[in-house]
């Protein structure tokens, strides 16, 4: 098979194969790292390339395939890991100058597991400064491109994650999502992101810049690819207080069984107040087809929503005590956007810290309320497609707003909600604007429901227009 | 309602902030006037009321 073929399939193709033999760990790393150097110097979506240790794995991988020890679907599967995600003696700089020779010493938790499970890490992925941010603009490394459009973004702040999974670079990359960041790259570039539920999966090893609300999750090319890997990284870590002891479930267990009997919530507030046009037809398209598909669509209010923004206060407070050992040391290699946001949190009272906090426990109530009457709401991923890399504003609704520091939450106002809540969402490509950028769905769920939501989402996605549909750049049929 | 440089800057002196000039003041500004906006809009949600399903349940007699 050539390459480029090799490059198009899902993991959940790729799988049987590798175990029957007829694909080899080897060959796929090669032709996976070859796309990696055609690609970067457009994309720059590494910030270390790992050829040497890519093929070993993979050569170690094949041995133990020939052994007979097949480890499962990620077994020989060329994988990303964002920036901010320890390595063990792999430098991990998180987007930053400041730890821009951060060599951990253990792998994070996701990242054993990975390796586990037979993944080959050909990477260490772009990110936004300190993952602070929706654009992947990075000021120290370089700005990740669109594999859509190189003068778009890809959407932050995992953006080189989301651009080597579109681009046939990466079969899956690990991201994080602190207000969006998975599903946020996973919209823009027209791929599937999943933020689980929080508690699901251990963030030990993972550069937190907020104590409340981050999480470690896959941008993978399928909804199954997603339920896969999530397989690989979930489960109770008992080093990590923010996981919670519940059994993992087989995430693939409900796909196939369609969307017939479930009912899907539309919220009346908040998400399709502020859209671009194009983004609000597409996601109303989606809705359609998955009433044409079965499930049962019921209006839902969320009034508390407006007060959502709220939340930021607690985050803005967090960043302040994570960084300030860092700023004490190499203020002066802070990007401005990063040191003056933080340096703004050390003026917030804690009053307000704490009445942001009863509101977010308000807004998870309401959810938890609307989750009782539907299995899963339906939203859009974003309010725009993907903005040009040169751009500082982003028009939303008629109004500007700015893509960097303060005001750019707008930006991921649609997927923000959800790291505060804790509840797992998941974006799905629902089409594209006139321009060719893609467009995303987000799907939200009850807590640890998560097959529930890959069975509406695979349901869904075999419908999309988006199904099928790669980049130019990908280079691929 | 804008907090007065001279506030912003006693407050880090007696709470032992970062040390920021003037000019840096002024870039902080935006994000200090973020907050202040999210801070107005709590004000005008009265949570007096609003119990939280965990404090009902302490009201019911449970252990909280």
């Amino acid at each position: 098979m050539a390459d480029s073929d090799l490059l198009t399939l899902t993991i959940s193709e790729l799988a049987p194969r590798i175990k029957a033999k007829e694909i080899s760990p080897v060959e796929l790393t090669e032709a996976a790292l070859a796309q990696a150097d055609r690609l970067q110097p457009k994309l720059n979506s590494f910030i270390t390339l790992l050829h040497d240790q890519a093929r070993a794995q993979a050569k170690e991988q094949e041995a133990a395939l020939m052994r007979g020890e097949y480890r499962g679907p990620l077994h020989g599967i060329p994988i990303g890991i964002k920036d901010n995600i320890a390595t063990a003696h792999i430098r991990t700089t998180v987007g930053s100058k400041v730890l821009a020779d951060h060599v951990p010493e253990e792998d994070a938790l996701v990242v054993t597991r990975m390796k586990e499970a037979g993944a080959i890490i050909l990477g260490k992925e772009n990110l936004e400064e300190f993952a602070a941010g929706p654009t992947s603009n990075n000021l120290h490394y370089g700005a990740v491109h669109n594999p859509w459009n190189l003068d778009h973004i890809p959407g932050g702040s995992s953006g080189g994650g989301g651009a080597n999974v579109a681009a046939g670079v990466t079969f899956a990359s690990l991201g994080t999502d602190l207000g969006g960041s998975v599903r946020g790259p996973a919209n823009f570039c027209g791929v599937v992101g999943m933020k689980q539920t929080y508690g699901r999966v251990s963030q030990r090893g993972l550069q937190v810049t907020s104590f409340n609300g981050d999480h470690i999750g896959p941008m993978t090319r399928s909804v199954s690819d997603s339920a896969l890997v999530l397989q690989a990284i979930a489960g109770y870590d008992p080093l990590d207080p923010s996981t919670v002891p519940v059994p993992v479930p087989d995430f693939s267990e409900f796909l196939d069984r369609g969307l017939s009997g479930l009912k899907m919530g539309v919220p009346s507030d908040y998400y399709f107040d502020m859209l671009d046009p194009e983004v609000e037809a597409a996601v109303r398209l989606a809705i359609d087809a998955m009433a044409e598909l079965g499930v049962e669509v019921r209006p839902v209010a969320l009034p508390s929503m407006k007060y959502a923004g709220a939340m930021r206060i607690a985050g803005m407070a967090d960043s302040i005590v994570t960084h300030e050992p860092l700023i004490e040391k190499g203020r002066d290699d802070y990007g401005p956007t990063v040191l003056y946001r933080t340096l703004a949190g050390q003026f917030i009272l804690g009053r307000d810290y704490s009445k942001a906090l009863k509101v977010q426990r308000i807004i998870k109530e309401e959810y938890a309320k609307v989750l009782q009457d539907v299995d899963f709401l339906v939203t859009p991923s974003a309010p725009v497609a993907a903005w040009p890399i040169s751009s500082e504003t982003v028009n939303i609704a008629g109004a500007d707003y700015p893509v960097r520091g303060p005001g750019a939450g707008m930006t991921s106002r649609c997927t923000s909600p959800s790291n505060s809540t804790g509840l797992p969402a998941m974006s799905v490509p629902c089409g594209f604007t006139e321009g060719g950028l893609p467009i995303g769905v987000q799907l939200i769920g009850r807590p640890f429901e998560e097959p529930l939501l890959y069975q509406a989402a695979q349901a869904y996605e075999a419908v999309s227009p988006s199904l099928g549909l790669r980049p130019a750049i990908a280079g691929t049929s | 309602m804008p907090i007065e440089k001279e506030t912003l800057k006693a407050m880090i002196r007696d709470y032992h902030g970062f040390e920021i000039s003037d000019e840096e003041l002024d870039l902080v500004a935006p994000a200090l006037n973020g907050y202040l906006a999210e801070v107005e809009k709590l004000r005008e949600l009265d949570l007096s009321d609003v119990m939280s399903g965990r404090l009902l349940h302490a009201d019911e007699g449970g252990e909280n």
